[in-house]
Parts: C-alpha cells; structure tokens; sequence
C-alpha cells in the first residue's frame, strides 16, 4: 500500500476550527482516486495537510506514506520522498526562472535516492524531453515561474514539473478549477501521460467533468471531514446527476 | 541667517569649513556661504527625517595624503573584462594604478581635475546644488574628479571604470563631469571600496549631460565597509530622443545616501533609474531620484529594491514632476521593499506632481516580508526552507540589475550583491 490514511483528525492551527474529522484512505500504487464533495468538506484541507502544510495542526489519526510516518516529514523531505501536490493556485515566483526552480528540485529528489546531480545541460536534455512530451512552449525553462501565466498555464506547469520529478504519489488540489474544457482536457492530457503501475494520483475536485478525461479507479466523497461514501467511477456520474443534496441529507448529522 | 546647529554639528561645520576650498572664485564663495549657514540637514528637515546624520558628525574626516597601493591591492575589486579604469585613492588621482588617459578612440576625452578647478563652476546645476548640503560639502571638499566628454556620434564600447578607493580613514569627495555630444554612447562604472576597517567618507557629484540620441549607461557600486559614509548626488540633464540608463547598488557603508536629480528636458526621451540596496546591522540605506518631465512623450522608469535585514533602515524617496507641457509622459516609478527581520524598517515615499493632463503615470511602494506560499511552492517541490528563502530573496533583489545592458557588466554586478546577500543571510 502506498497510501494508509487512518482517523486523520486535523483543524486549522490559527482558529483550532476542526475540518478533518477522522478521514480513512487507501490508495495502491498505480491508482487513481477521485475525492469529490461539496465546498467546506475539507478537500483542500486533506491536500494541504498531506504536502505538510503548517496552516494545518494534525490532532489525531496516521498517515504512513510507502512505509514511513509521513506526518514526521518536513514538506521538502515529502516531496524527496516522492509526494508531489500539484496547487489549486500556483503562486508566481518572480525572478525565479523555471529552469533554476526545476534544477534545483530535481537534483533534491535525485539526492535522495542516491543518484548523482544533473548539471546545467543534462537537466537541459532531460527537461526538453518532457517538454516535447507535454507539448509545452520551448521557452518555458527561461520564462519565471509562473509569472504572466494564464490559470491554465499554472496548472500545465505543475504537470510539467510533475513529469519532471516523477512522484510516486500526485495529489491535485481542484486542479480544475478556473479551467475551461480546452485547458482542461490539456492538463488531463498530461497526466493521463504520466500514468503508470508504480504512480497514484489523487485527484481533489468538486465537479465530475475533470473524470471524463482522468478516469479514476476510485471515487469518494468527503463530506464534513470524512469519507462518508466510496464507489467506482459510477458513483462519480451519480453525483453528477443528483448533486450533494442527498448524500448531505444522509450524513448530515453523522 | 545661520541655522540652529547642535554643537556635535557646529563642531563638524567648523572643522570642514576650515578643510574647504578656500580659492576666491564666486562659486567657490557662493558654496563657503551656504554651507556657512545651513552646514547640515536636521530630522527637522524633511529629506533628512529618517537619514541620520548623527553618526556622520561625530567624525571628522580629514583630507590627506594618499596612501601608496600596488595594483594588485585591486585585485578583488577590478572587473575581470576589459575596461578603462581610473582609480582615486583617498580622494586623489592616481596615474600610476589608472590605465593611460590618452584614449585612442575618435571624439572621446577623459581627464582628470585637481585642485582648484575640481570645484567646477558654470554648471547648469548650480542653484539646484545649493540646496544639496552634502552636494555643497562634496563640492568643498573635492580634491580632483574627472571629466569625460564623447563627441558627436562618438561610441565607446570599452566601459569606464572608475575606482574610488579609501586606505584610511578620511574624507575623499571627487567632482566629475560627463558630457555626451549627439548620438554618442558610453558605458560608466563608478565603485566606491575601502581597505581599511576604519570608518571613511565618501563624497561625490557628478554632473552628467546627454545629448539628442545620446545613450548614457552607468552603474555606481557602493562596497564600503559598514562603518562608513556615502554621499553621492547626480544631476542628469537629458535632451531630446536621448536615453540614460543608471544603476546604483548599496552594499555596505553605516550610511549611504545616492540621489538622483534628473531633467528630461526635451520630446522622447527615455530613462531609467533602478537601484537595489542590502543592509543590516544597524546600516541606513538612502536611494532617492528626483526625476522631472519637462516635455512631450518622455518614458521614465524606476525600479528600486531594498533587502533589509537586524535593524537596518532604508529609506527611498522619488519624485516624479510633470511640466503642464509634457503631456504623453509615461512614468512609472516602483519601490518595493523586502524585510527579513522583525526590527528592520523601511520609509518609502514615492510622490507624483502632475501638471499634464495626458499622462501615464505610477508610482508603487510595497514593503512586507517573503511570501510564505512562495517558500511554500519550493519546499513542496523538494528545496528546503533556507534554500528557498535565498532563492527567492536572490531573485527579489537582482531584478532592478534586468535593465543593465551589458552582460559582462549585469554578471559582474549581480556577482557582488548576491555574495553581499548570502553574506546578510548567514
């Protein structure tokens, strides 16, 4: 098992306002899962709290990520380990170019694994190789990070950076949000091109549309903190047609 | 009417007006008079309310004889490409460490002024100076500067190097005049350094003229110890269709004060005035630009960055006039201000007088500290935390250095303020 979530309780550290209430989650290597629900149930919350991020205070519960607490890592030694989020709002990083950015946290990982650095025109060669791959603009390594980026252009350069460190685990924070179905069915592209048996993805969004184009093995809904119901990709086209309503009314006070 | 002066300041005005120059040419009066009365801005002046002059009145920086320095003294300091250097040691010229003034380029001349007629007269800026304390102090001081004049259409491609170098502690105040005829180019680099961990002072005025088409590039370069002082007022007279290009980086002194008066003084003209400034401890940085467009079309652009870390204090203060004439004015003039400390401060005052009424004009300050979400992003993607603060504050304060046009010259700039940045953050 790659992922073993257990009883993950965790609330906002500035206002002790609770929003994981005991989340449950298994995810194998190579699958996808799907976590869909309604605003306020805590999905970006999960994402956040997985990347370590400090905004969040874990209260209860384990997260054993490939064999290891992953609750025990700082977010840098995270993503060493192979998590990679990819961001509901990439931030911009004036200045910072691409290339440095990538440079640097690609040799990160490799030092991780024991693998000796890339220099300037190694990572040059490996890089355009996922450009070509992902179909991204030749100048993308000179240009900053994200700076004059449309929201769609973020999002692809998280999937390239994706490509890039070639994570065991993605977690996409409603990476479709703010995306029109073209950029939409870009970014599915590319991770679709970056499934394999040994990577999971985790795909955190609040509409059905995105799983058209990423069809995942799994689909649960977390509502009030919790998973309160699993299924198949089915389950995902149920919600599509009826909404949160009724499993709302379900679980309401649960 | 003398101003009310404190006796640390009364003590300091005697001590310079005693060391000023002391020929009987009007200007030379008219200076001895002005500083005679006014000496020294107080916190009562507004330029100088968060410019402490205290620190700089408990010394008195005498002028004296140069100290005797090999070349290879130089070594750190000197640009590893090609340039025309000119290197003043304590305030004096010294052939000897400089390259040879017979320049073999058609239309350009480079001398160097002593004595006398360092204290330069028949200026366009001499009401303007009057006002500058420390403009009228440099000028009193001045023991020799330099002169550099390019001839109509005359391009030097090869940069001037100007090296000011201080080997004790003293006052060394250089009064320099660069002129561009029409359509001629020239690239200055003027570095203030000192090999000794005393404290000093550094002094200068530089009047600069450009011409219609004209293209004017500098970058000055403050590296003086953290002890000392640094006062450099320019005035930049621009005509039409001309451009000047001028980068000013703080790097070290107790107090440094740059400032810019600049006159566009004609149709299409362009200019740009960037700085980026690194303090701590308890250093001031001061960088201020006085910027007026006088007529149609004239582009300015500012860009200035501070990095402020322990108790350091920046302070930026710009200016934008626009004349009633000078409609189409596109100025645009940016502070912004990072902080790395929980006592650091930063007083920014970015003004606009607008008297056009089709203009493009902006002026922007922002001053806070790294944007968690930023080290946030790095961390996320494997870089640890104090990498990913360099990184950012690396990119943060070479953005100003994009407008420097040469490479060599960009890369050798950017070397020193990011080994001044890595030095501030360990």
């Amino acid at each position: 098992m790659l992922l073993n979530v257990q009883n993950l309780q965790a609330q906002v550290e500035e206002t002790e306002k609770q929003i994981l209430n005991g989340l449950n989650l298994q995810v194998n290597p190579g699958e996808v899962h799907a976590i869909m629900g309604p605003n306020g149930a805590g999905k970006s919350t999960l994402a956040s709290v997985l990347a370590g991020r400090e905004d969040y205070e874990v209260t209860a519960g384990s997260v054993d990520f490939d064999g290891e607490d992953l609750l025990d890592l700082d977010p840098e030694e995270r993503a060493r380990k192979g998590l990679f989020l990819a961001f509901q709002y990439p931030v911009e990083i004036p200045g910072v170019s691409n290339k440095l950015f990538m440079q640097t946290a690609v040799n990160a990982v490799r030092d991780e694994k024991g693998l000796p650095e890339l220099d300037m025109l190694d990572f040059d060669e490996y890089a355009k190789e996922k450009i070509e791959l992902l179909e991204m603009r030749n100048d993308l390594l000179e240009r900053s990070v994200n700076v004059g980026f449309s929201g769609g252009e973020k999002k692809r350069n998280d999937i390239f950076q994706m490509a890039l460190l070639e994570p065991k685990l993605c977690i996409m924070d409603e990476t479709d949000s703010g995306l029109d179905i073209d950029a939409l069915r870009t970014v599915a592209n590319g991770v679709n091109a970056l499934r394999s048996p040994e990577r999971s993805f985790i795909v955190v969004t609040h509409y059905q549309r995105l799983l058209d184009y990423i069809k995942p093995d799994h689909v649960h809904v977390l509502y009030n903190g919790r998973i309160v119901k699993s299924g198949g990709f089915e389950l995902a086209l149920e919600l599509e047609e009826n909404g949160y309503d009724e499993i709302i009314q379900q679980h309401k006070d649960a | 009417m003398t101003k009310k002066l404190s006796p640390v300041a009364q003590k300091a005005r005697d001590f310079y007006l005693q060391q000023a120059s002391q020929d009987d040419r009007s200007w030379t009066q008219k200076l001895r008079q002005a500083f005679a009365e006014n000496a020294f801005p107080t916190q009562k002046d507004e330029n100088w309310q968060y410019t402490r002059l205290t620190g700089f009145l408990q010394h008195s920086f005498a002028q004296v004889a140069a100290g005797s320095l090999s070349l290879d003294a130089l070594s750190d300091y000197l640009p590893e490409f090609e340039v025309i250097r000119l290197v003043f040691v304590d305030g004096q010229f010294s052939a000897q460490l400089s390259s040879d003034l017979a320049i073999n380029v058609k239309g350009v001349s480079l001398t160097v002024v002593s004595g006398i007629e360092a204290v330069a007269d028949n200026s366009t800026h001499n009401e303007r100076l009057l006002q500058e304390p420390m403009a009228v102090l440099a000028s009193l001081q001045a023991q020799a500067g330099y002169a550099l004049t390019l001839d109509a259409n005359a391009a030097l491609e090869t940069p001037v190097y100007v090296l000011n170098v201080q080997t004790q502690s003293n006052m060394a105040a250089t009064v320099n005049r660069i002129a561009l005829a029409e359509n001629a180019e020239v690239t200055v680099i003027e570095h203030f350094v000192s090999l000794t961990g005393d404290a000093v002072c550094a002094m200068a005025n530089n009047e600069i003229s450009v011409a219609k088409h004209a293209r004017f590039k500098q970058v000055v370069m403050q590296q003086l110890n953290t002890q000392s002082f640094y006062f450099n007022n320019q005035f930049i007279e621009q005509v039409e269709e001309s451009v000047a290009n001028t980068f000013f980086a703080s790097l070290g002194g107790a107090l440094s004060r740059h400032q810019n008066h600049l006159y566009m003084d004609g149709d299409n003209i362009e200019s740009i005035q960037n700085s980026a400034c690194i303090a701590t401890g308890k250093q001031t940085v001061d960088s201020r630009t006085y910027t007026e467009h006088n007529q149609l079309n004239g582009m300015s652009r500012q860009l200035h960055k501070y990095v402020l870390d322990q108790q350091a204090v920046g302070v930026f203060d710009g200016m934008i006039r626009v004349d009633q004439q000078a409609q189409k004015t596109d100025g645009q003039m940016d502070n912004k201000n990072l902080i790395l400390s929980d006592t650091a401060k930063m007083n920014s005052k970015p003004q606009l007088e607008i008297y056009a009424d089709d203009v493009l004009c902006s002026h922007g300050s922002a001053t806070g500290q790294i944007d968690d979400n930023q080290i946030f992003y790095l961390q996320a993607r494997g870089i640890s935390r104090n990498k990913a603060i360099q990184m950012i504050t690396q990119a943060f304060v070479l953005e100003p250095l994009e407008d420097i046009n040469s490479g060599v010259v960009r890369h050798w700039v950017e070397d020193k303020v990011m080994k001044t940045l890595n030095q501030v953050q360990s």
